[in-house]
């Protein structure tokens, strides 16, 4: 195997480190079709790691099968070893800007707050505690001066950066994002990612789905790449091969990185899609 | 009639008594649960709910041979489930989607209510006078233990709205990421239409099956206009209903042969009319000024950036010109004159013949223009 003779120095340190999710076998179908086909995924802790794959590969699916959002119809997920819905105060999570309305009659702080209302329980109403919470929450995302404000006269970068502070209020070990990048502009971009890194410096462990492979190496240390199937999972180097671009998206890409043997990989992108 | 005589026969007259308290009864109820209706996009539930109500009504009278208020809305209420429990299933398990599912719900049960409803009236029995009150409302017919029962009822649903607020503020809003903290989303899900299902059994003697979704959307849909908050909407929401309850009773008792249920879901649709058109930073009007606005703040800028280019060339006695504006900005004369106007009299051009000059103040703003 390549590893060994060129071993990614990521890999080195995450050998030996606990699985924060370890994903068996896990099958999904909407109806007759199959959105995943009997996926293995580990993540290693403190990893930054990257879906990738072409649109309808089942990268969201994947992200909701493991918070139990959808039904798999065989395999099962593990987080630190155990069943999500015995670990779901380890994780964070930060769905797709577009999966609510944004005309909500509500503020971005009582949007944070709700982050916390899994740890509040049942009928007990957020107090000052949890509004200070959401504050610093808000005041890391670079959006304290927000507070107040009602979601829909946000951006949407902003309005990403609210749902990035919801589930850092969580304050979880393992975060998951579906498409954080998707439709923000480059500052937000560049504050997002900022971010991420800061989580993965404290040990945290992000996995986001991830649609520019132009940044992927830039951004993530950790990737997987899927269509239906998982295609390659682990350092981000070792999975951006020509074999394995060409196995997830087919005679769609249109630049294939040249990252075999240390090389620098060459302009990589997607035509059209993806 | 002075309005103290309307407020003295509000307190002891039985039958207007009775009458404005149910009305307000089922506004206040129908109008805070409709908040959540209209803020999950479920509009049209209350709808296929509330016709879905009208053969249990029947069948329940056929049952019991009785108009015993609670039977009939028990029946109201299992009626109204069964079709609940019968759209979801065909979203579910079949691939029409959720709005032809409330169209199906709709028709057949409120098909199949007309015809109990016909055979019940023909059937040789006195009793059954008045059962088609539930078609389009009789809130006279209203007695003071019908009224009891809507605000026991009505009191249940407010209780559990203000134990579970929290849960339904963010089972609207976010509903997956609900799930992932651990809630049971399906079970708040039944239990919130659940509660419209009871919103709606409150109304139907009043408003009837047909004009119930009215009560239901339309104070929802007018509170939304003042506010940016969900708890002063849902508010705001039961306080339009409750009053219009209250103003349709009364203009109905005034009026002779003015029915009580027509009459409130007018006095609504003219709230909503008043809302949707004058609310402040969500109205029609406001909405239009703002645009308005924002087309000459432009034009303005356009103006000054322009000016500040030319500013100190050789050119510049030209390209200053008013006529010439209308070539170099592809301005009608009209609307270049406007603009002109505007921004000498915003401080940020001033005038001399036919050349314009640029203020500091537009200097500056010209400047800030182009940075951005």
């Amino acid at each position: 195997m390549e590893n060994e003779t060129n071993p990614s120095s990521v890999l080195r340190l995450s050998f030996g480190r606990p699985k924060a999710i370890e994903v068996t076998d896990l099958t999904v179908a909407y109806r007759d079709q199959p959105v995943l086909w009997d996926v293995d995924l580990d993540v290693p802790e403190g990893v930054l790691m990257a879906i990738v794959g072409p649109n309808g590969a089942g990268k969201s699916t994947l992200i909701q099968a493991i918070l139990g959002l959808v039904q798999p119809a065989a395999g099962q997920v593990r987080i630190y070893g155990r069943p999500y819905a015995e670990q779901r105060h380890l994780v964070g999570y930060v769905p797709q800007r577009s999966s609510v309305d944004w005309d909500f009659p509500t503020s971005a702080l009582d949007v944070v707050m709700m982050g916390l209302y899994g740890r509040l329980g049942w009928v007990r109403r957020p107090g000052r505690r949890e509004r200070e919470l959401a504050l610093e929450s808000l005041e890391k995302v670079g959006m304290a001066e927000f507070a107040d404000r009602q979601i829909s006269q946000l951006s949407g970068g902003q309005q990403q950066r609210v749902f990035l502070a919801r589930a850092l209020v969580q304050d979880a070990r393992i975060y998951l994002m579906d498409e954080p990048f998707a439709g923000v502009d480059a500052t937000t971009e560049r504050a997002i990612i900022a971010l991420l890194q800061e989580l993965r410096a404290a040990g945290k462990t992000v996995v986001a789905v991830h649609h520019d492979l132009q940044t992927l190496e830039e951004y993530f240390d950790w990737a997987m790449l899927l269509n239906v199937r998982r295609i390659a999972a682990g350092p981000v180097q070792e999975v951006l091969t020509d074999e394995n671009l060409r196995k997830a998206y087919g005679g769609r890409i249109a630049f294939l990185p040249r990252v075999t043997n240390g090389r620098e990989p060459e302009a990589i992108g997607t035509q059209g899609q993806a | 009639m002075t309005i103290a005589q309307i407020l003295h026969d509000l307190l002891f007259d039985y039958t207007l008594r009775t009458v404005a308290l149910g009305a307000a009864t089922l506004g206040l109820v129908s109008g805070i649960l409709g908040a959540f209706a209209v803020l999950r996009k479920q509009s049209l539930l209350g709808d296929a709910l509330s016709h879905a109500a009208l053969p249990g009504v029947v069948l329940a009278f056929l049952l019991t041979g009785s108009k015993e208020p609670l039977a009939l809305i028990l029946g109201a209420a299992v009626a109204g489930w069964i079709g609940t429990l019968w759209m979801m299933a065909i979203i579910r398990y079949t691939r029409v989607k959720q709005d032809a599912a409330l169209g199906i719900v709709l028709s057949v049960f409120f098909g199949l209510g007309l015809m109990l409803l016909t055979f019940a009236q023909k059937r040789p029995n006195a009793s059954q006078a008045g059962l088609d009150r539930f078609l389009f409302g009789q809130a006279a017919t209203l007695l003071q233990r019908d009224v009891e029962t809507m605000a026991v009822l009505g009191a249940v649903a407010l209780g559990v709205v203000v134990l579970l607020w929290k849960e339904f503020k963010l089972l609207s809003f976010d509903p997956g990421f609900a799930a992932t903290l651990g809630y049971p989303v399906r079970r708040l899900d039944i239990l919130l239409t659940s509660l419209i299902v009871i919103a709606i059994v409150v109304g139907l003697q009043t408003v009837g099956v047909v004009l119930m979704s009215a009560m239901l959307v339309a104070p929802a849909a007018a509170a939304r206009q003042w506010t940016e908050r969900l708890g002063v909407m849902v508010v705001l929401s039961g306080l339009f209903g409750a009053l219009v309850g209250l103003a349709g009773a009364v203009t109905s008792s005034l009026v002779a042969h003015l029915p009580t249920g027509p009459t409130i879901v007018l006095y609504m649709s003219a709230i909503v009319l008043f809302s949707l058109l004058l609310a402040p930073e969500r109205g029609v009007l406001a909405r239009a000024r703002r645009q308005a606005r924002q087309r000459w703040q432009f034009a303005v800028e356009a103006l000054a950036v322009h000016l500040l280019h030319h500013e100190g060339r050789p050119e510049e006695a030209m390209e200053s010109e008013l006529s010439h504006l209308e070539a170099e900005l592809r301005w009608e004369r009209e609307f270049a004159r406007r603009v002109v106007r505007e921004a000498i009299a915003g401080g940020i051009v001033t005038r001399s013949g036919n050349r314009l000059m640029l203020t500091p103040l537009g200097r500056e703003m010209a400047r800030q223009v182009m940075v951005r």
